[in-house]
């Protein structure tokens, strides 16, 4: 028998510990990245502060919305987290735009990239103001598209490389925008099989419902996700059969796998919660409730931070030496410990352990946690994959950028994310209704 | 190829592959939105725009009595218990017990001249079944002694008044559950009954005839209903 009580209390706690979770890596990640002192290819750079500063903006945004919004200040929390949701989007976009393969190829794309992909946000942010926050125009959803077809592409292209099957550079390349695809819509593919089977769970799928324009336009990112999806399971079942399957592969299986899994769980649900379904709906049983917590839920609020320190460590965004490892070494346990007592608390909540034994086993998870970092740390840090310069070296453009160039973007988005949440601030003192044109 | 080439987005495109990946992935996703367009505009419009609409489920009930009746002795200045539960009764399962009622009768029974009616009391005690004790419409004691007919009733299920009802929100499992918690109507109901006898004039001058005792019939009535809940069309 399941105690909603307590069930209910690590909902709204792994909202949270996905807040902490995120914000700890987008800060610490920001320390290594001023700390390390090895040169970096620029857009691996650049790819690992937007990938900080993204994870700042989640945590931001978990962080607002486990506080609830039957609070007094329930518009700070509402339009913060949906300001730090936009920047977090446009962030994305700029993410897939250098990384891994630079879509942006001279400076001057760059440039005027980076300078677009802001104002975007910043427009959105005063449509979400003056229109109100369901607005078609202040919407999030358009970034799965830009972000998932940039990276599906990339991975199509380097993982069916003639020639250069065995090649790990390449193949690495190809593995990172798979990576990055589920760290980004991991969620949505839990849903995958609810849209090939027009089922209303993943239908009703919306932001802030009652715009029929949003509804849609969130809808169809959410479907574009799902795409994506497909499209590279269908390539990873192609390359088993071929006798060339990868670590990432059984990724990919694995969330299609749940997905069709909770097709049975989910089926027949009505309303789906708001957002990419990491929410139970009204509607849902404890079953749906449960399965949705320890699918989406999880992989929302601390698989993403998780796979984001993956992906810094392992594809060399972020370079450790002697100056900076104890920094990294914090971070990753800090990560871990986190991730592991906030898992054993959702499991707490849903079989009835009692606290000797949920201690004892914390502190075994603890020990394996370390002993991970004690094997495994070195390995992951020491041996970053190197993308293919000598072998494809026109797809990686050698651009270079000044030390000012990089703190540039660090103060924009310092700015930025401090301007946003000040506009919240004054939102919330002037009472505005986020849902009308309380402005016009 | 030279570097100014590959600066250009129709590189990256066709690098390779000619564009292979590009027009897979483009077609892929073109065909897809196409497929999800369709379904949220056309196939699934109405359910899309009422999914705030709350749905109403209308809960109809059958109903169905079993009946029977008994009879007891009851001697002067005593107090007999009649009890009534499902498995007395051997009520089906499934149904649900909407509300018991009881008839209760005598005569005057001792074959004296001008003997008055006995004076008898039935009361139920509100515990032991699980029923509605609140409602007001609960009938648990009555008495007198004109050989009248008394009515007790308890009503079991609470809210159940017999007519269909319409129920806004929720799911159509939480309507049933709500309409079949088997709780209401377990236990077992008892009901006291007992007789004051009142003597004829004169019958103390007569040793032999006394009336000391009175047959009490009792009729009992319970209703039982399945419900069925169905969605209403929106």
């Amino acid at each position: 028998m399941i105690n909603f009580t307590t069930y209910g209390m690590a909902v709204d706690g792994l909202l949270a510990v996905g807040g902490i979770l995120s914000l700890a890596l987008g800060v610490s990640g920001l320390i290594l990245i001023k700390n390390q002192k090895q040169e970096i290819i620029w857009n691996k750079r650049f790819a690992a502060q937007i990938l900080c500063w993204i994870f700042i903006c989640k945590g931001v945004a978990n962080g607002a919305r486990s506080i609830g919004y039957e609070t007094e200040v329930w518009r700070i929390v509402l339009y913060s987290s949906h300001f730090a949701d936009q920047i977090f989007s446009g962030l994305m976009i700029l993410l897939a735009l250098i990384f891994p393969v630079p879509i942006l190829r001279t400076r001057k794309h760059f440039k005027y990239g980076v300078a677009i992909v802001l104002l975007y946000t910043l427009f959105s942010m005063f449509a979400a103001v003056f229109i109100g926050v369901s607005s078609p125009l202040s919407g999030i959803g358009d970034s799965y598209i830009v972000c998932g077809f940039i990276w599906t592409m990339v991975y199509l292209k380097f993982r069916f490389m003639k020639g250069h099957e065995e090649n790990k550079e390449i193949l690495g390349v190809s593995d990172v925008a798979l990576l990055l695809t589920i760290m980004i819509i991991g969620h949505i593919l839990f849903r995958w099989v609810g849209m090939l089977t027009r089922s209303n769970y993943f239908y009703f799928m919306d932001l802030y419902g009652g715009n029929v324009a949003s509804d849609y336009l969130w809808s169809m990112g959410l479907a574009s996700a799902v795409l994506f999806g497909i499209v590279i399971l269908g390539g990873e079942i192609y390359q088993a059969t071929q006798g060339r399957i990868r670590g990432t592969s059984y990724v990919i299986f694995t969330y299609m796998a749940v997905g069709i899994v909770g097709h049975i769980v989910l089926a027949g649900t009505g309303l789906s919660g708001s957002g990419g379904g990491t929410g139970a709906g009204s509607s849902y049983t404890t079953l749906q409730i449960i399965w949705t917590e320890i699918t989406a839920s999880v992989h929302f609020t601390m698989i993403r931070p998780i796979l984001g320190l993956y992906i810094l460590f392992h594809y060399g965004l972020i370079r450790i030496s002697e100056e900076n490892e104890q920094v990294g070494k914090t971070m990753a346990i800090v990560l871990i410990v986190v991730a592991t007592s906030a898992l054993l608390e959702i499991i707490q909540s849903l079989i009835p352990l009692t606290e000797m034994l949920s201690a004892g086993i914390l502190g075994v998870a603890i020990a394996f946690g370390i002993g991970w970092e004690e094997r495994s740390f070195q390995s992951l840090v020491s041996n970053p994959l190197r993308f293919p310069l000598r072998a494809k070296g026109l797809y990686f453009p050698d651009l270079s950028f000044e030390k000012q160039d990089f703190q540039a973007l660090n103060k924009g988005l310092l700015v930025m994310i401090s301007f946003m949440l000040g506009v919240a601030f004054i939102l919330h003192l002037s009472e505005a209704d986020p849902f009308s044109m309380s402005f016009w | 190829m030279a570097m100014s080439e590959s600066s250009n987005l129709g590189f990256l495109i066709k690098e390779d592959d000619s564009g292979r990946a590009f027009a897979i992935l483009s077609a892929v996703l073109v065909i897809g939105l196409t497929f999800h367009a369709y379904t949220f505009f056309i196939t699934k419009e109405d359910d899309i725009a009422n999914k705030y609409t709350l749905p109403t489920y209308s809960v109809i009930f059958e109903e169905n009595d079993v009946q029977n009746s008994d009879s007891m002795l009851i001697a002067n200045g005593e107090t007999d218990v009649f009890q009534l539960s499902r498995d007395i009764i051997d009520a089906s399962a499934t149904s649900m017990m909407a509300q018991i009622a009881f008839t209760i009768s005598y005569e005057e029974t001792s074959g004296q001249i001008a003997d008055p009616c006995d004076e008898v009391h039935a009361h139920i005690p509100p515990n032991g079944l699980i029923a509605d004790w609140q409602n007001t419409e609960n009938v648990l004691s009555d008495s007198n002694d004109n050989c009248e007919t008394m009515t007790l009733v308890v009503y079991v299920y609470p809210g159940y008044t017999g007519e269909s009802v319409e129920e806004v929100g929720q799911t159509e499992e939480y309507w049933k559950d709500m309409w079949s918690n088997q709780t209401y109507g377990s236990g077992i109901l008892e009901l006291e009954i007992s007789v004051e006898t009142n003597q004829a004039p004169g019958s103390n001058l007569i040793p032999t005839v006394n009336d000391d005792n009175e047959e009490i019939n009792i009729q009992w009535t319970v209703s039982f209903f399945d419900a069925d809940v169905q969605v209403m069309p929106l």
